[in-house]
């Protein structure tokens, strides 16, 4: 029950709760452990390529019992409030929930197995980290145009402004859906975030774009504007209009009246015979 | 020259005896839905008097119409682009409900359901939107046969242009006169309530000119309502859409009367094709307002014309139209006798509705007579008046008397000739002329001299006198009403194959059998 309050209550929380509904990622049945690791968790982890998102996986096998990692990966959350000292240190060191993936048993071990090996035999690293350009003034102007819907995504998924909000004097009014990003670059570092845009592992933004992918080249536009919205939020004050904005619009609306008002004046108000209207009796 | 041909009526208002059967017949049929309840497609004024809506052809009120611009050409009163847009979310000369009224019906059943008690049960009146027991202010004639004179007929927006002594001359009640006046959509060559949809869903028919709201296109922006001058487009306020006469077209295409036409009582209602030239249509709306009815008329072209009829050909005109056009009651009317006028042409719609200004009531003289020694050889139980003025409606007199007739001139062309009193007397003296030309064939009482000089006065000639009493007094059905064929066969055959049926099963089948074809 407490559960169910708290899924009300907080967005990421509501987006696990969606995973049970819809799996983020296709029936892994067919799927080896290497190609889940390759397309889900490398999102935010490595195998020996140390911290991103989420810890470095390598000896992972080793540091922690079997048992503890099937919970885990089933549902870090539900680990982390009943209250297992390993899972809130982890929370409390990398402040991003890992969501809930609901495979079978041997799916997670096919996975560990994986990990065990080192990452032999298939795509460790997400492909895009490996090259990043150094970016531009332009690529920023880009991506932002992109977070804000302006410039629409070729493959037409929605805009990020749809759910994120940034601290940036360009940005007006982006989404409270899901998480503000105004650091979220200097959280999760230029891979991390890329790696998030290529293949989401949050189900929500996972359905968003499972039919329409960002290119490569949103991704990096989008990893450069959140760079720069990062490194410059210091100087980013977005004018706070506060009551005076409820009292400006107040004033406007008195002088649009006004203005309609004077526009009217000779509107046709009461039906023409209106004097004869009102002399008559009226049943009580 | 642009040859189209048009559905035009004309209205004898010399015939109409105001028993509103045209209203009832088309409320029957039309307008006995929700939301249109006091809508009255066709309906029966009182001149004098306010009509319905309220005073509706004063446009100082509702906007409605063309006006001239200093360029010459026409610009929509209280519509069109520009004032449309600014005033589209909130149209400020529109008319309430009031100023039509509010519908109702009475609370019958409880006549018959109500409990034992010491009163009579009664039925109230409802109204019609709110089904709320409402007090009954006013009707779609309330002012019949000048009911209410002081409010309503002396409030009529033509009596603006008479002298207060006229007025008062109108209403002193030895004098005291009105005819009726049915009113229908115009179905106007220079429509308003077309020019006005910003929707678009506002047109007139190619074949027949009949003007028609397409229920699907419009998007109760009501511009139309208020842009008609004669205010013959209503909001349908249960539907949220537009809708006015429609002239019956799927009577027309049957080849039947419309409804109001077929039930009138007086017979009053003919209806006929006319050709017209499109390219004059703007030349005659645009015209000074002297001119306005001779550049309407002018318009009208000839269906006997050579020219004519070729250029209506090439317009694809079919040859039965062009026949009923030759055969039209209103081309009589209108044109050859040039004995109707339109309605309020000063509104610049060019309204295809024509009227036949009213002689009636018979206007007679009183003179002084000397009859002292006929009243002495009366019997002398014979009752006998004290006085010797004579009320004579012998027509030698009444020759003179077209100018001082009952309703002042100015005031019938103030309604059907924009103020132009020479058009207003020259059709009521063609009427004088006709009716003493047949009070000289039956009566007697006028000799052929006054006659034939009344006739050559007017350029009647004894043919056409007789030829309008025929078509006034005497014609059936098919003489007042001559319907083109709508040539339904071959639209259909615009819109589908009619062979595709051919060799098909018989009647065909709305489900197939069991056993399979």
């Amino acid at each position: 029950m407490s559960r169910l309050l708290l899924a009300r209550l907080t967005v990421p929380a509501l987006a696990a709760l969606f995973a049970v509904w819809s799996p983020p990622v296709a029936p892994a049945g067919a799927a080896t452990g290497a190609e889940t690791f390759g397309s889900v968790c490398a999102a935010c982890h490595t195998i020996g390529g140390g911290k991103r998102v989420g810890p470095d996986l390598a000896g992972v096998n080793d540091r922690r019992p079997a048992e503890w990692l099937l919970k885990f990966i089933r549902s870090s959350q539900a680990l982390v409030e009943s209250g297992d000292p390993v899972a809130v240190a982890l929370f409390a060191e990398h402040k991003v929930a890992m969501p809930d993936f609901p495979y079978s048993d041997s799916e997670i071990r096919e996975i560990l197995e994986f990990v065990k090996r080192g990452g032999a035999g298939g795509a460790a690293q997400p492909p895009a980290a490996a090259a990043l350009r150094t970016t531009t003034p332009e690529d920023v102007r880009k991506g932002l145009e992109l977070f804000q819907g302006t410039l629409r995504f070729a493959n037409r998924g929605p805009a990020c402004n749809s759910c994120h909000h940034v601290n940036n004097d360009a940005v007006i009014g982006g989404g409270i859906l899901a998480k503000e990003l105004t650091t979220v670059f200097g959280q999760m570092g230029g891979p991390g975030v890329q790696a998030i845009l290529g293949k989401p592992p949050f189900p929500v933004m996972d359905q968003a774009f499972a039919s329409r992918p960002l290119t490569e080249d949103e991704i990096f536009a989008l990893v450069a504007f959140l760079q720069d919205a990062d490194q410059h939020q210091q100087f980013q004050k977005p004018r706070d209009y506060g009551f005076k904005l409820f009292t400006s619009g107040l004033a406007g609306l008195v002088f649009l009246l006004a203005l309609y008002g004077l526009f009217w004046r000779r509107r046709k108000v009461h039906p023409v015979n209106h004097a004869i209207f009102a002399r008559q009796v009226r049943t009580q | 020259m642009d040859i189209r041909a048009q559905i035009s009526m004309v209205f004898h208002l010399d015939k109409c005896i105001g028993c509103h059967t045209c209203s009832v017949a088309c409320k029957n049929i039309w307008t006995d839905r929700k939301g249109a309840e006091y809508q009255w497609w066709n309906n029966v004024e009182t001149k004098p008097g306010t009509g319905y809506p309220g005073r509706w052809e004063d446009q100082e009120i509702y906007k409605g119409g063309w006006q001239r611009d200093t360029n010459g050409g026409i610009q929509l009163k209280g519509a069109g682009k520009k004032k449309g847009l600014i005033n589209i979310f909130h149209n400020p000369n529109f008319p309430t409900v009031e100023d039509y009224y509010e519908p109702f019906t009475y609370d019958y059943l409880n006549l018959v359901e109500a409990p034992a008690g010491d009163d009579q049960p009664t039925a109230r009146p409802v109204s019609l939107i709110t089904g709320e027991p409402i007090d009954v202010k006013m009707g779609p004639n309330w002012d019949d046969d000048l009911g209410g004179t002081p409010d309503y007929a002396r409030n009529d927006p033509n009596l603006e242009k008479l002298s207060p002594a006229e007025r008062e001359a109108m209403f002193q009640l030895e004098r005291m006169a009105f005819f009726y006046l049915p009113r229908i959509c115009n179905h106007c060559l220079n429509p308003g309530c077309v020019a006005s949809c910003p929707s678009g869903a506002i047109y007139k028919r190619g074949e027949d000119g009949i003007v028609l709201i397409n229920q699907k296109v419009c998007r109760a922006w009501r511009m139309c309502v208020t842009a008609c001058p004669y205010k013959k487009a209503y909001y349908n306020w249960y539907t949220g859409k537009s809708e006015k006469c429609i002239l019956c077209y799927p009577r027309l295409e049957a080849g039947l009367a419309p409804a109001c036409m077929h039930s009138c009582v007086g017979r009053i209602r003919y209806i006929g094709v006319l050709l017209y030239d499109a390219e004059r249509i703007q030349a005659a709306a645009s015209a000074a307002d002297a001119d306005l009815v001779a550049r309407h008329l002018d318009m009208l072209v000839d269906p006997f014309d050579e020219e004519v009829i070729a250029a209506a050909q090439k317009n694809g005109v079919p040859d039965s139209t062009i026949k009923a056009a030759q055969d039209s009651p209103t081309y009589r009317f209108v044109k050859e006798w040039r004995l109707a006028l339109p309605l309020h042409p000063e509104f610049r719609t060019l309204p295809m509705l024509f009227y036949v200004p009213p002689l009636l009531p018979v206007v007679a003289s009183v003179r002084e007579v000397a009859d002292e020694q006929k009243k002495k050889s009366l019997n002398e139980i014979s009752k006998v008046w004290p006085d010797n003025w004579l009320y004579d409606t012998s027509t030698e007199e009444l020759w003179g008397t077209v100018e001082q007739v009952r309703f002042p001139l100015q005031y019938l062309a103030s309604l059907f000739s924009a103020g132009d009193t020479g058009a207003v007397a020259a059709r009521l003296k063609k009427l004088m002329a006709v009716r003493i030309f047949r009070r000289f064939k039956t009566v007697g009482d006028v000799s052929e001299e006054i006659m034939t000089k009344v006739l050559a006065d007017t350029g009647l000639t004894q043919e056409t006198a007789e030829a309008i009493f025929r078509l006034t007094a005497l014609a059936k059905f098919n003489e007042r009403f001559v319907i083109p064929p709508a040539h339904r066969e071959q639209a259909l055959e615009m819109l589908e194959f009619t062979g595709d049926a051919r060799g098909s099963t018989g009647f065909g089948f709305r489900e197939r059998p069991a056993r399979g074809l």
